[in-house]
């Protein structure tokens, strides 16, 4: 009889959906439990658990080796600063010129978990090319890096001339982007290149930045026109034998090589500092999760306990009762 | 502030004092040296551009730079007779171009 009413008791738990639990652990509860199971079981959370401390063991990891290789490339950065601020003294800069063909160059990483820098990137490349497209002129695009290009080749790819991924396989140095640099004006013409980069300025803070570098042609216009800093090109000698086209044809180049090899290093910083603080704050995160399945675990563990507890004492002052 | 500049211009060397009139000259591998008031400082430059601006001030870029006392002389001793011979035996125009380029910067190298 006793027994049976036991029984009777110990199936009306069975069933039932364990006691509530907080936010993130309520997906636990359409875990099946199998019918008939007399014990509350700890097992889900606890495999939960784990893999949550394994995720936040493994972000902090990526943390501390992104700290490592920023370290190493932010002095490189900082030094190639000077590459080509004697160019912006002799040339000007002129980000707002109005020229036919306009070719964007996005520099990207290749590897994700850095935050939004190379949303940031593509965003402002593509607005770049809505604010210079026009009845004959469209700006064409080449990518540097594969995250730029899965998100530009959504919706810009007959406009991609050339994308380039892999850059940063070998440590980054200047003869391979010039190199680079020598493809792109090969292959592609232009009037004005546009290279738009994440500019490193602290651990914290990435500005998204464009650098113009105009074409031969196009600097013997301005400087014909006679306005601003390129008008007064005119003014400088030319040592050597060779015109002034042909020289400008070589600054050109080198210009171009100078500023992708800063845009290059610079955009690394930035991808580094910024996996460091996606991956710290993903850290801190899961810290956040284990606590609060600690604390269900422990509930659910004392309510199998208390549970057991009732079943024994209830069925004990049955018997005696 | 310092009192003189010499780069090593396609030309030629082109010695750059205070003042001097505004420039944009190619440059070929060689000796760049900066004469301050106690000495010389002697850097070799692979190539590059130095631009003169009218505010006295001088800029170069190069390539690469590398402080005199950072190279082998013996190396660069032995470097040069065998650039000449392979000069002699080279074949394609690259590989001329490539072997030139071997020996004018050995006897820049070479010269102080």
């Amino acid at each position: 009889m006793a027994m049976a009413a036991l029984r009777r008791e110990g199936r009306r738990f069975a069933p039932s959906s364990p006691p509530p639990l907080l936010d993130a652990s309520a997906l636990l509860i359409e875990h099946h439990v199998p019918f008939g199971a007399r014990s509350i079981s700890t097992q889900v959370v606890r495999n939960r658990m784990k893999s949550v401390k394994n995720i936040q063991k493994i972000t902090k990891a990526m943390k501390m080796v992104a700290a490592s290789k920023l370290r190493a490339i932010q002095i490189r950065a900082e030094n190639s600063r000077g590459l080509w601020q004697p160019f912006i003294a002799l040339l000007g800069d002129t980000p707002s010129i109005d020229v036919k063909k306009n070719v964007i160059v996005t520099v990207s990483s290749d590897k994700g978990l850095c935050g939004g820098i190379n949303s940031t990137s593509v965003r402002l490349s593509k607005g770049l090319h809505k604010l210079n497209s026009g009845p004959d002129k469209e700006p064409k695009y080449v990518v540097v890096g594969e995250k730029a290009k899965v998100q530009l080749i959504r919706d810009s790819r007959k406009h991609i001339h050339l994308t380039i991924s892999e850059l940063t396989k070998i440590p980054l140095n200047y003869t391979q982007v010039s190199v680079l640099a020598d493809d792109i004006i090969k292959n592609v013409e232009f009037d004005a290149l546009k290279i738009v980069f994440n500019k490193f300025h602290s651990v914290v803070s990435f500005i998204p930045t464009v650098s113009t570098v105009l074409s031969p042609e196009v600097v013997e216009r301005e400087v014909e026109s006679g306005s601003g800093k390129l008008g007064e090109l005119d003014s400088y000698e030319i040592e050597g034998g060779s015109t002034r086209g042909e020289t400008l044809q070589n600054l050109a180049e080198f210009q171009f090589s100078c500023v992708m090899f800063n845009a290059v290093l610079e955009n690394a910083c930035s991808e580094m500092g910024a996996r460091m603080s996606a991956m710290d704050s993903s850290s801190r995160n899961a810290g956040e999760v284990l606590d609060r399945l600690t604390l269900t675990y422990n509930r659910t563990r004392q309510a199998a306990i208390t549970t057991e507890l009732t079943e024994i004492i209830s069925g004990a002052s049955a018997l005696e009762g | 502030m310092v009192d003189m500049v010499i780069v090593p211009a396609t030309r030629g060397q082109l010695g750059v004092l205070p003042g001097h009139v505004a420039t944009i000259a190619e440059l070929k591998p060689g000796i760049m040296s900066v004469h301050d008031g106690n000495g010389v400082t002697k850097y070799f430059v692979s190539s590059g551009f130095a631009f003169v601006h009218a505010n006295s001030f001088a800029d170069l870029i190069a390539v690469e730079a590398v402080p005199l006392d950072r190279i082998d002389a013996c190396l660069v001793w032995k470097g040069l007779p065998e650039f000449t011979q392979k000069l002699k035996s080279a074949s394609t125009d690259l590989e001329k171009a490539e072997v030139q380029i071997g020996v004018d910067v050995h006897s820049a190298l070479n010269s102080p």
